[in-house]
């Protein structure tokens, strides 16, 4: 109980300035803004800018190039392959597993743990250790293939065409599920279990369970698990990078790792602005919707 | 009956799911133990016949593992420490004032989350380099704040909305000022959320590539990831070196998530699941 004298006495901070307590919240607020205005908005404006720069003046040249290049279409249509693939098979996955964990099953305390771990460590190593499982001549993969007659001949996972992106995907899809499981599975455990008594009593089976009580239970912690995945997806490039570099070619090329070729490796600083610009585009149109939704909430 | 079967195949999936998503790490330490001869054999030996720590000792004694991985342990403390400090005051600010064009600002900082990183390089590394910050730590702290500030200030703002405001007057009625509120209140009780954040933090700055790999160029200042990414592109690889390499470049991440899961995946599902 507050000492009712006191509170009545009280009439702001009681240090020697008075401040009026909306300014104090700026106060707080200012370091985060101000930084990130310096660190974050004024370097993608330059990008802009620089994107838009032709000798003499300002001009669209380099968004002309690069939209009659095809090799930018190309990119995006593989970046577009690569980030659904991945997304998708991190929701169908992570969705399948966090139902399998959800139940009592033994040791599942310990799996929630462990299965976090493709996700924390660095992208770059779990492009690495996929790119030795998939190694042609000496990984293990081809090894478990070829013993169990699947295959006739070592696959070249990582060097042929076809197989390459599916490789990278591969990788992705080992690296990124856990995430959207371990939160499925919280979104899982928020449901109240009285919902599923409730259907059962009305005579739902395990799939109208599912379809009418588990689905709309997750709906908002899915879209933030697509939104969230999705974002990040479009954005990955060490694993890309350490993997195959973008080959073979520029077969495994997404936009991250092109942008970073037509920078550092061909000079073409104008050139790689455009692109990044318009991956950054993409990129706010594809969670626009997302944005909305969360600052609806607010 | 019926659940006894479904427990049944619940546990053949998770025994599945284990050994997929653990065979990847298993595979590193066999290799790494492996000399380089047996890590090329046809096919593969499923254990090291002559287990030995070499690829470990040639990381830390001929290679320059030591610095890399202090150049990493730096460089992501300050970017975890800062930016979840930063990000927490703000976070405050946000939750507890009342202010003018707040959601806009909120808005635009869950917007900035958004902007990938290969679109600011470039005037980073111009930048940097007339500041004189190219090819420092500084500089790539810097850098990576902001990847790290923005969801950092939006992790924090979920923990500090759920601190009820009773408490913040029950402080104010004591004496305690809004710095003394926010320092002596809020923060201790949304603790678990601020480990969550600053370890987010860590594993953001601690993984990163794109970066280190723009922003730097001399040996000194290669962190763990780039040195490991490097060694990938070579033309002629040693696995075994790699793989500890990689182990090496995993651990810390590793350990720090073992240590901290309970508040980590706690606070990374309280956002998500909220409302």
């Amino acid at each position: 109980m507050p000492d009712a004298s006191r509170a009545a006495a009280w009439d702001g901070p009681r240090r020697g300035f008075r401040i009026r307590e909306p300014a104090v919240g700026y106060l707080f607020v200012a370091p985060a803004v101000g930084l990130l205005v310096a660190v974050l908005v004024y370097p993608a404006l330059t990008t802009l800018r620089l994107s838009f720069s032709v000798p003499g003046g300002l001009g669209a040249r380099h968004y002309i190039q690069l939209l009659s290049d095809p090799l930018f279409w190309q990119v995006v249509r593989q970046t577009a392959v690569f980030v659904v693939a991945s997304v998708g098979a991190h929701l169908l996955l992570g969705l399948g597993a966090a139902l399998a964990v959800a139940g009592p099953i033994p040791a599942r305390g310990l799996f929630r743990v462990v299965a976090l771990l493709p996700w924390v460590v660095p992208d770059v190593v779990a492009g690495i250790v996929w790119k030795w499982i998939l190694n042609p001549l000496y990984g293990v993969l081809n090894d478990l293939l070829l013993a169990a007659g699947l295959i006739a001949q070592p696959l070249e996972w990582l060097t042929r065409p076809g197989l390459a992106p599916l490789s990278v995907i591969l990788a992705n899809v080992w690296r990124g599920f856990p995430f959207v499981m371990v939160i499925l599975l919280a979104g899982l455990q928020a449901i109240p279990q009285d919902l599923y008594e409730a259907a059962s009593l009305d005579g739902a089976g395990p799939w109208a369970r599912f379809r009418f009580v588990t689905l709309p239970g997750l709906r908002k912690v899915l879209v933030v698990a697509l939104a969230l995945d999705t974002i990040w997806e479009v954005r990955r490039f060490g694993l890309v990078q350490a993997m195959t570099g973008g080959g073979p070619g520029t077969l495994t090329e997404v936009l991250s790792t092109q942008v970073f070729k037509q920078y550092f490796h061909f000079y073409r600083f104008e050139y790689a602005s455009a692109m990044a610009v318009a991956m950054t585009v993409l990129l706010l149109a594809v969670s626009l919707p997302y944005v909305r939704m969360i600052m609806q909430e607010e | 009956m019926r659940l006894r079967l479904g427990t049944v195949l619940a546990t053949g999936a998770l025994v599945l799911l284990s050994v997929y998503v653990l065979f990847p790490f298993g595979w590193m330490l066999v290799t790494a133990l492996k000399t380089e001869q047996e890590a090329l054999r046809i096919p593969s030996t499923w254990w090291p016949h002559q287990p030995t720590v070499d690829a470990f000792v040639v990381m830390w004694t001929r290679k320059n593992y030591g610095l890399y991985f202090l150049n990493s342990t730096v460089i992501s403390l300050s970017t975890a420490v800062l930016s979840s400090a930063v990000g927490a005051l703000a976070a405050y600010g946000f939750s507890r004032f009342p202010l003018r064009g707040g959601s806009f600002l909120m808005g635009f900082i869950l917007t900035t989350q958004m902007l990938p990183g290969v679109l600011l390089v470039g005037p980073y590394f111009r930048v940097l380099t007339a500041l004189g910050l190219y090819d420092t730590r500084t500089g790539l702290v810097i850098a990576f704040l902001t990847i790290c500030l923005p969801f950092a200030t939006w992790m924090m703002k979920g923990f500090i909305d759920g601190v009820p405001r009773e408490l913040d007057e029950a402080a104010r009625v004591d004496g305690c000022g809004w710095l003394g509120i926010f320092t002596r209140v809020v923060l201790p009780l949304s603790l678990p959320g601020l480990v969550a954040t600053t370890l987010f933090a860590f594993l953001l700055a601690w993984g990163d590539l794109l970066w280190v790999s723009t922003l730097t160029h001399s040996e000194s200042m290669v962190t763990v990831t780039l040195a490991i990414a490097r060694t990938v592109q070579e033309f002629y690889v040693n696995w075994p070196e790699l793989m500890a390499g990689a182990l090496i470049g995993g651990l810390p991440s590793i350990a720090l998530y073992l240590a901290l899961q309970r508040w980590f995946v706690q606070g990374l599902t309280a956002g998500a699941v909220k409302g």
